[in-house]
């Protein structure tokens, strides 16, 4: 089975991938989850929920998380791509899905997906990754807890710098 | 006739090709009359990621006897700033002399697959 | 000023021992440099003509004499013993190794300075007026706002990989020092009349290939909602900006294409979504402000009998004060504009040397301030007036008493084709050029105000569009060419210049400004500036000099 990177109780780890990434033009599925794009859920996913699938929805990153507001409670993971690590729009998606939608399950981090930007990412509320770069759990676990202090407030609950000094 | 350069990747100073080496000096540089030879000795470049960056051919000129890139901004590279007696024109001596005086069509963006870079 | 406490210092030393390893990782191969690149832009590292460039980010433009002295030691041990003030008011070195990098941050850490988002597409370093916390013009100390502004667009985790790059500019007071209305978003302090601190909010203003003077999405602002207003602006922009087109990429294009009105209306719509969970609280407020308390100024006579007496008995002192001292709040007290465009030098250079003066005398004479200014000089904020002559004669000793603030020699100039990897044609010869042509000061004085900005290229680092005289630097087959613009302004009255004709030679341009300086002084009625009169006769007078003698 295809790993992937998920945060486990605060921890990078490597996990097995229980969903796979579904093309448009692919008929059959493959058995366990599957991750569709937004077109294919919006035309399919009914019926794939309804057989019991567990379902992920896949958004480019044109794509805004608001069109999935009323299908996330049956979403069990939502991927948001990076077709360049420099196109920043998943980081708002991923956000909005935290703290506008209050999004509670998977959201995966896919397409050009380099540690490097491993804290922004965990800060707007990504929990798990596809690396492109070839990097491990080890790896990510350090580039997660690089920094001791952050200074805004988003969407992973930390205390910002003005919070902790009013401790 | 042209020349490959490229800027070292440790320090970035700009260097240029000469037989399999790479050099400091613009004077030292290998010509390559042969477009052939030239792209071979490019390619060779920027097969060395953790040596240099950025491996590219200028034109070359000739100038009294002597051959200087065509282009400004490679006379520059190849030179120093021309605001202060600064990089490798500090030096002096007769081949940075002759590079001052350079005569023939400079031009300020001569190099060959211009890339701009930051 | 404000003082770094742990928290501060933590985020530094992370980023330098994230940095460390990155360089560590680039030098032994295991990333390449297409994945390197935007690392180092995000660090302010460019490979440029000859060598890296260090760009060391000056927070609004705010610097304490240990600061200037570490920039200074870096400077002669790292480089080649200067370095170069920018249009957004940072350092950079244009000498540096990669592989010293690591060592030169973590230096820079240890005086509170780094090189966090000099570049990239990320929130920029944050200008402000250089005469904060000194002028009696201003309804409140902006640096207050650009400190929480620092925290907040530091490593934002939302908004490190927009469109393009984003520059913030705010001032509070009506004379404009910072280019507000140029600017991605400008803010400038605003008084309700019920006493309410509040920001009118620019949007959209910038300078490049398309430029803009911001217009006003909302006239008034309630000052503790700024960060949920900035959030909605960013968050319109990160999801809209277009990224199809590095050129069309900047927020400017975005508000221009949808029309100030819809744009405001979608940031609106955001700003109600948010709410108030992203402001910043009143306590870290009061903290912020709490460091900016008014210094602990002497109580003294408006009128200083030594400041009198130098003045009447020495004409390049008086001349110094004519041009570079400014009122202060406090009397007793001045204002004292340091230039760094001496006469043939550099603009906006300063070595080792005069960058230890200057912190010398601001530890002394100056309540350990120093600012930098987006026309490339320095500012010592707090003189007192019995202390002037000292100070003069210690700055003209170190050539940084050029008596040419804000007159035609005290030009803006981008790196140009010497150094930078992105210009077109060289901008320091032709400033140089220029300031040889009004080396008389009396001459010079008799012009007046008069702000020659030059550019390399169309990226527009040298802000030649708000220039009163433009000048930017373009490839024409081959050649260096100039462009000259006429009547731009940056300040309160921000124009964009108007292109006077055909580009001219290299070897023609300091003779065509004289040119224009001549048709000026012709046509100045009254005590009308350069501006005024260009605004009042419009291009022709001075077109039909400048291509006379083409033909």
């Amino acid at each position: 089975m295809p790993t992937y990177i998920r945060i486990e109780d605060g921890r990078a780890r490597l996990a097995e991938d229980a969903f796979s990434h579904v093309a448009d033009d692919i008929a059959d599925l493959e058995t366990g989850g599957v991750i569709l794009s937004l077109a294919r859920f919006e035309a399919e996913g009914d019926r794939l929920i309804s057989e019991g699938r567990r379902v992920g929805v896949r958004l480019a990153s044109d794509e805004q998380v608001e069109a999935l507001a009323y299908d996330l409670p049956r979403i069990s993971l939502v991927a948001l791509d990076f077709p360049k690590f420099r196109d920043g729009r998943a980081y708002t998606n991923a956000r909005l899905l935290r703290e506008r939608l209050g999004f509670k399950g998977e959201v995966r981090a896919v397409g050009d997906v380099l540690r490097e930007q491993a804290g922004f990412m965990l800060r707007v509320g990504f929990d798990a990754f596809e690396p492109a770069d070839g990097s491990n759990a080890q790896e990510w676990d350090a580039a997660l807890r690089r920094y001791r202090h952050v200074y805004q407030r988003a969407a992973d609950g930390r205390a910002p710098a003005f919070a902790e000094r009013e401790r | 006739m042209k020349a490959l350069t490229a800027n070292r990747l440790s320090d970035g100073e700009v260097v240029f090709w000469k037989g399999g080496q790479w050099v400091e000096r613009f004077g030292d540089a290998e010509v390559f009359a042969d477009d052939e030879a030239a792209i071979a000795a490019e390619a060779h470049g920027k097969n060395q990621p953790t040596v240099v960056v950025d491996a590219y051919l200028i034109d070359l000129v000739e100038s009294e006897g002597l051959w200087a890139p065509v282009s400004f901004r490679e006379r520059i590279r190849a030179l120093g700033p021309t605001n202060l007696n600064h990089g490798k024109q500090e030096e002096g001596g007769a081949a940075i002399q002759a590079l001052q005086h350079a005569h023939g069509a400079a031009r300020s963006s001569g190099r060959v697959n211009l890339i701009k870079r930051k | 000023m404000y003082q770094y406490d742990t928290i501060d210092k933590a985020m530094l030393e992370d980023r330098a021992a994230e940095f460390r390893g990155q360089v560590a990782r680039r030098l032994a191969g295991e990333i390449t440099e297409d994945q390197f690149k935007p690392i180092r832009l995000m660090n302010g590292l460019y490979l440029q003509l000859h060598a890296y460039m260090l760009r060391v980010a000056i927070p609004y433009g705010t610097l304490n004499p240990t600061q200037l002295r570490k920039l200074a030691w870096i400077a002669r041990t790292y480089d080649k013993g200067y370095g170069h003030f920018t249009t957004r008011t940072n350092l950079q070195f244009h000498w540096i190794k990669l592989a010293d990098t690591p060592e030169i941050l973590d230096q820079l850490a240890s005086v509170d300075l780094h090189a966090i988002q000099t570049s990239g597409n990320c929130i920029r370093n944050v200008t402000s007026d250089p005469y904060a916390g000194a002028t009696a013009e201003e309804l409140d100390d902006p640096r207050v706002w650009a400190e929480a502004m620092r925290q907040w667009s530091t490593f934002h985790p939302e908004f490190s990989f927009l469109p393009r790059k984003f520059k913030i500019a705010i001032t509070a007071a009506p004379k404009d020092r910072t280019a507000a209305k140029v600017h991605d978003i400008g803010l400038v302090l605003r008084r309700a009349r019920d006493g309410a601190l509040g920001f009118e909010v620019m949007v959209g203003g910038g300078l490049g290939r398309t430029p803009y003077v911001g217009p006003t999405i909302r006239e008034f602002l309630p000052a503790n909602r700024l960060f949920s207003y900035l959030e909605a602006i960013l968050r319109v922009y990160n999801r809209h900006g277009r990224r199809d087109n590095a050129f069309k990429a900047r927020i400017k294009i975005l508000v221009a294409a949808l029309g100030k009105e819809e744009f405001a209306r979608q940031v609106e719509a955001e700003w109600a979504k948010i709410g108030d969970s992203t402001d910043l609280p009143d306590t870290e407020l009061a903290r912020i402000r709490g460091a900016f308390a008014p210094k602990s100024f002497e109580t003294l006579p408006a009128r200083s009998e030594a400041f009198e007496t130098a003045k009447a008995a020495d004409p390049a002192f008086a001349r110094f004060v004519r041009n570079n001292v400014k009122p202060h709040k406090k009397p007793g007290y001045a204002i004292v504009d340091v230039s760094l465009k001496a006469i043939g030098d550099t603009p906006g250079d300063a070595s080792a040397e005069q960058m230890e003066v200057v912190a010398d005398l601001a530890e002394r004479y100056g309540q350990g301030d120093v600012r930098v200014t987006h026309e490339q000089n320095l500012v010592l904020p707090h003189v007192k007036l019995d202390d002037l002559p000292v100070v003069h004669a210690a700055l003209a000793a170190a050539g940084l008493a050029t008596p040419n603030i804000n007159l035609i020699s005290d030009i803006i100039a981008c790196p140009g084709l010497d150094y930078c990897a992105l210009a077109n044609a060289r901008a320091i010869p032709i400033a140089q050029h220029i300031a040889e042509k009004f080396r008389d000061q009396e001459r010079a004085e008799r012009v007046g105000e008069l702000k020659i900005k030059i550019s390399g290229c169309i990226n527009a680092c040298g802000h030649h569009h708000v220039g009163h005289i433009g000048i930017l630097g373009v490839d024409k087959k081959g050649e260096e060419f100039y462009q000259l613009t006429l009547g731009g302004s940056g300040a309160e009255d921000a124009t964009v210049g108007q292109i006077l004709g055909p580009a001219l030679p290299y070897d023609r341009v300091a003779d065509a400004v004289d040119t224009l300086v001549d048709v000026y002084l012709r046509e100045r009625q009254g005590d009308e500036r350069f501006l005024d009169t260009f605004r009042r006769t419009g291009t022709a007078p001075f077109k039909e000099a400048v291509y006379a003698d083409v033909h």
